[in-house]
């Protein structure tokens, strides 16, 4: 099937979004939903049959012919930017809609469906001046995204946080199309394994690529802008816009020869990435910002796949860590399925409740049971518990890892190291994710807040719905993406390695199928045998009898156990107001983990710089006589350099 | 149709003998201390008399604390059969079903860290904090316990990487994964089964709403929870599915009511540890195991000429 038509009917009907947005919901609506389809058709085409479209113009853009290109590595993404695409801007009808936001309502319709546009051209683009153009257009069309709320001062030195740190990444990624480009003599992209000088040129894609990813220590802007911008932008943004630093990632680790170190180095970074990621997340008290270092971890255990294909590779054996890489593959649809699903969840409470502070929150379950349910879905979800789709991802990776653990060549030892990482995580992510549901949707309400929100709307249900829908289907169904994953592994990998590859999904499969139905069948048989026997009474909490909603464990009391084992990279803040005189007026407490990195890395730096840049300023004083002996003091130094120089 | 009825037999058989061990060990502590002890199948009876009982439940509860206890069983219940027991009984492995058992049980903390959220006691939700937390530290131990065995075995299915003798780090391997077995069970020194109103719990004090029914699930998939960890130990270092099937039975069962021995004998030797040594003991645990994996690729690791080849010692040779 050729995509091209579906691809021209998307480009057609996003644009027209883009000039509808600021007037017709319903246009825009149309358009955007038409755009998807076409996207995700053309991309299911590409998946389902392997073979990839290649298109040259007759036109040239800035002096190169434009050339675009859709593998089944790229339809991948493709095909979770149309499906997130669509699905968020669906709920941010309602969530954001003209009635509540009259002025920027129509900015982020506008702006959303120029994001979408603006990812899809990125994953197609195949000549380095062009990917840089559309690079830099989806990141620009992000920005008004996430500063959307610009009433809120935060919201917009999130904004602020994410186009500085966007262009630094941007900055190196020129240089590194710029020395490809020079190193090759074209801007074309394609497959340089052969080309072994081009390999100290996978370190600047890592860096460039992994800021927009996230990878640690380099998602500096990634929490204030996941926690600040609307939560349908939070969706995207974390579904979506950072799987294209993954994006980058994958696609020059599979064009570029890299070498041992290079795969070594991003698998250290990404498990280190994981665990104090999700250790991060679990020390949070905002409900977003939790979520937003929850896409840390996540990120990092997508790149710790894709670093074992690249340790594969660079030993002279891709085959060792397709396993790996397919679980990676999936691992970027099933993360951006279900990170939505919860940020949209989160952002539905936010609604109802007007606050994200897990402390004022709690017993919401009573009041939204539609979001209580599916938030409690897309948590067992992500914490990779069987039988749902983050399980079937990470039990991808981990075989990957272990075969390449059990190959013992160079550098594997990683893999195991990589392993172990990889359980803490998981362990600590279900932590996390107990924590934030007990928190937020059990219990008893510890604020009026809590006590009278309301369910969200159908606008709003119906797009979880149908993400839990298909995290559900990946989970029980997982021979569903076989076909894809082994077609998008097979284009990453040389067409000669991949002969005979097949993933090993049918028994757990199986396995999954039949853990559904037993939890079914048990649940249903249990709620039978208990009915109308139910007798309700106050917690019984050991015999206390005036139990409140204060008593109950608070989300730093949950994760106290880890902010301490952490405590060396989380740097928590503690404000301790003791009672200390005999009649003590008041007493306060409060403990919170800033963004580390941040805060005591990037700024004390940027400040170091500023300081200097103000005492080279006290040079430009407008003293002529001093820049008259500046003037003589330089003129000797050249003549000492000179005579020095001539008695050589 | 035979792996059907396989499989059957093997549920039947860890439905049926899981709640024996709790009453096993409460034996050996009764005949330590000098007492008569209650009856062995105690804890058949309690839960008979706990499914015939109404449900008492908080009034803040969703229905997700009556599937919580139920999640949690079937979780544990699937996770134990993915074990071989002895030579033959293999059904449903497959490559990598040792991540689907280590999983599945985070599947039941899941769920009982879930419903134990569900009450808003403070109680609970400081058991539900300390087990979701020292899981972390256990899952590394299990995890990297896997790992030995994988490397050891070349395979990463159960019955192939549970069959052989556990190798040169097995006495590593089975103190580490004791110690998680007593941590993830709750009993001493991580935990004291026998009191209910002390602070320093963590699996009891996360089941104190619950009641009838639920409660019976949550007591059974404890029991077949330890049942799991001591058949998981066992296997670990003797060659069970090496042996032939009765030899095998008989060693597994045999391996079980040691490891059973064991746990009583240190729970009346030993008191209670401080709480805070508990990460310490789990961190020990881990490091057992990794020391077990670090034996084990040394040995994978070496070219395969330099190991010794298997020696049949026939009966009368004497050694040179």
């Amino acid at each position: 099937m050729n995509p091209a038509p579906f691809l021209l009917i998307a480009v057609v009907a996003l644009l027209l979004a883009f000039a509808l947005g600021g007037q017709s919901a319903r246009g825009w609506l149309a358009g955007l939903l038409t755009g998807g389809g076409g996207l995700a058709t053309a991309a299911l085409g590409v998946l389902l049959d392997g073979s990839p479209w290649d298109w040259h113009a007759r036109f040239a853009l800035g002096g190169e012919t434009v050339h675009l290109r859709l593998d089944a590595v790229s339809a991948m993404f493709l095909l979770l930017i149309a499906v997130i695409g669509a699905a968020g801007g669906v709920y941010s009808l309602t969530y954001w809609g003209n009635d509540e936001h009259p002025r920027s309502a129509g900015t982020g319709r506008r702006w959303w469906s120029a994001l979408v546009l603006c990812m899809a051209l990125v994953v197609n683009c195949t000549n380095g001046l062009h990917f840089l153009i559309a690079w830099e257009l989806f990141a620009l069309a992000a920005y008004p995204l996430v500063t959307l709320d610009r009433k809120n001062r935060e919201a917009r030195a999130a904004g602020w946080l994410y186009l500085a740190a966007s262009h630094a990444g941007t900055l190196v990624l020129f240089v590194f199309f710029g020395a490809l480009a020079a190193k090759t003599g074209s801007w074309e992209l394609g497959d340089l394994r052969s080309r072994p000088e081009v390999a100290p040129l996978f370190w600047l894609a890592m860096f460039g690529f992994g800021v927009k990813a996230g990878l640690f220590p380099l998602y500096i802007w990634l929490p204030s802008a996941h926690a600040n911008a609307p939560s349908h932008v939070s969706a995207i943004m974390s579904g979506v816009a950072i799987k294209m630093g993954i994006y980058g990632i994958v696609r020059f680790g599979g064009w570029l020869p890299v070498n041992t170190t290079q795969a070594l180095s991003l698998i250290g970074l990404a498990t280190l990435g994981t665990v104090l990621g999700i250790a991060f997340a679990h020390a949070q008290n905002d409900l977003k910002r939790l979520l937003a270092y929850c896409s840390v971890e996540n990120v990092g255990i997508i790149l710790i796949g894709v670093g074992a294909a690249l340790l594969g590779q660079a030993n002279g054996h891709p085959d060792w860590g397709r396993l790996a890489l397919a679980g990676a593959l999936l691992h970027v649809w099933n993360h951006g399925l279900f990170k939505s699903l919860l940020f949209l969840g989160s952002g539905s409470v936010l609604h109802a409740t007007g606050t994200r502070e897990m402390t004022q929150l709690g017993g919401l379950w009573r009041k939204m049971p539609w979001t209580a349910s599916l938030f409690a879905f897309g948590s067992a979800a992500i914490s990779a518990l069987p039988p749902l789709n983050g399980f079937v991802s990470e039990w991808l990776i981990y075989q990957g890892l272990f075969r390449l653990g059990l190959s013992h060549a160079a550098g594997t030892w990683a893999a195991l190291v990589a392993g172990i990482g990889l359980a803490v995580a998981g362990a600590l992510a279900l932590a996390c994710f107990v924590k934030l549901c007990g928190v937020v949707f059990l219990g008893a309400p510890r604020t009026p807040v809590a006590a009278h929100a309301h369910e969200c709307g159908t606008g709003m249900r119906r797009p979880m719905l149908v993400l839990a829908g298909v995290c559900l289907a990946v989970g029980l169904l997982p021979v569903l993406v076989r076909t894809p994953l082994e077609h998008a592994v097979a284009a990453w990998c040389l067409a000669g390695d991949a002969t005979a590859f097949a993933l090993p999904l049918a028994p757990l499969a199986r396995a999954h199928l039949a853990l559904g139905a037993a939890l079914v069948v048990g649940a249903i048989l249990l709620f039978r045998r208990i009915r109308g026997g139910v007798v309700r009474r106050l917690t019984w909490d050991c015999g206390y009898a005036a139990p409140a909603a204060r008593m109950q464990y608070t989300s730093g009391a949950l994760a106290g156990w880890t902010i301490s084992w952490f405590r060396w990279a989380l740097w928590p803040v503690k404000k301790w107001h003791r009672l200390d005189t005999t009649l003590p007026r008041d007493a306060a407490w409060e403990e919170r983990t800033p963004e580390t990195v941040l805060e005591r890395i990037v700024q004390p730096v940027a400040r170091a710089l500023c300081w200097l840049g103000v005492q080279t300023r006290r040079t430009q004083h407008g003293r002529l006589q001093l820049y008259i002996l500046y003037l003589v003091l330089g003129l000797l130094a050249l003549t000492f350099m000179a005579l020095g120089g001539g008695m050589k | 149709m035979t792996c059907l009825i396989e499989t059957l037999l093997r549920l039947a058989a860890w439905l049926v003998v899981a709640p024996l061990l709790p009453g096993i060990i409460n034996k050996v502590k009764a005949w330590v201390a000098g007492r008569k002890g209650p009856p062995v199948l105690q804890l058949y009876y309690d839960l008979a008399r706990l499914w015939r009982k109404g449900v008492v439940q908080s009034t803040l509860a969703s229905p997700g604390f009556i599937a919580g206890p139920v999640v949690g069983w079937i979780a544990l219940l699937a996770a134990a059969l993915l074990l071989p027991l002895g030579r033959h009984a293999v059904a449903p492995s497959f490559q990598g079903d040792v991540i689907l058992l280590v999983y599945l049980l985070a599947v039941a903390r899941f769920a009982t860290a879930w419903a134990a959220l569900e009450t808003g006691s403070a109680f609970e939700g400081m058991g539900a904090a300390r087990e979701v937390s020292f899981a972390v530290l256990a899952e590394a131990a299990v995890i990297t316990a896997v790992l030995a065995l994988a490397v050891q075995s070349d395979s990463l299915s159960l019955p192939a990487m549970l069959a052989p003798a556990g190798g040169t780090g097995a006495l590593l391997l089975a103190a580490g994964l004791f110690i998680v077995l007593l941590a993830e069970n709750c009993r001493v020194p991580f935990d004291d089964p026998n009191t209910h109103l002390e602070l320093t719990m963590i699996h009891e004090v996360m089941v104190l709403d619950h009641s009838g029914p639920p409660l019976a699930l949550i007591l059974h998939g404890a029991a077949i929870k330890l049942l799991l960890f001591s058949v998981l130990l066992v296997e670990a270092v003797l060659p069970v599915g090496d042996l032939p099937a009765l030899a095998g039975t008989g060693a597994l069962v045999a391996g079980v009511l040691v490891v059973m021995v064991g746990v009583g004998l240190t729970e009346s030797l030993l008191a209670r540890a401080a709480f805070r040594q508990v990460p310490l003991m789990l961190t020990t645990a881990f490091l057992l195991c990794l020391f077990a994996l670090l034996v084990a690729w040394r040995g994978a690791a070496s070219p395969l000429p330099e190991r010794p080849p298997p020696t049949v010692r026939l009966p009368g040779e004497t050694t040179s």
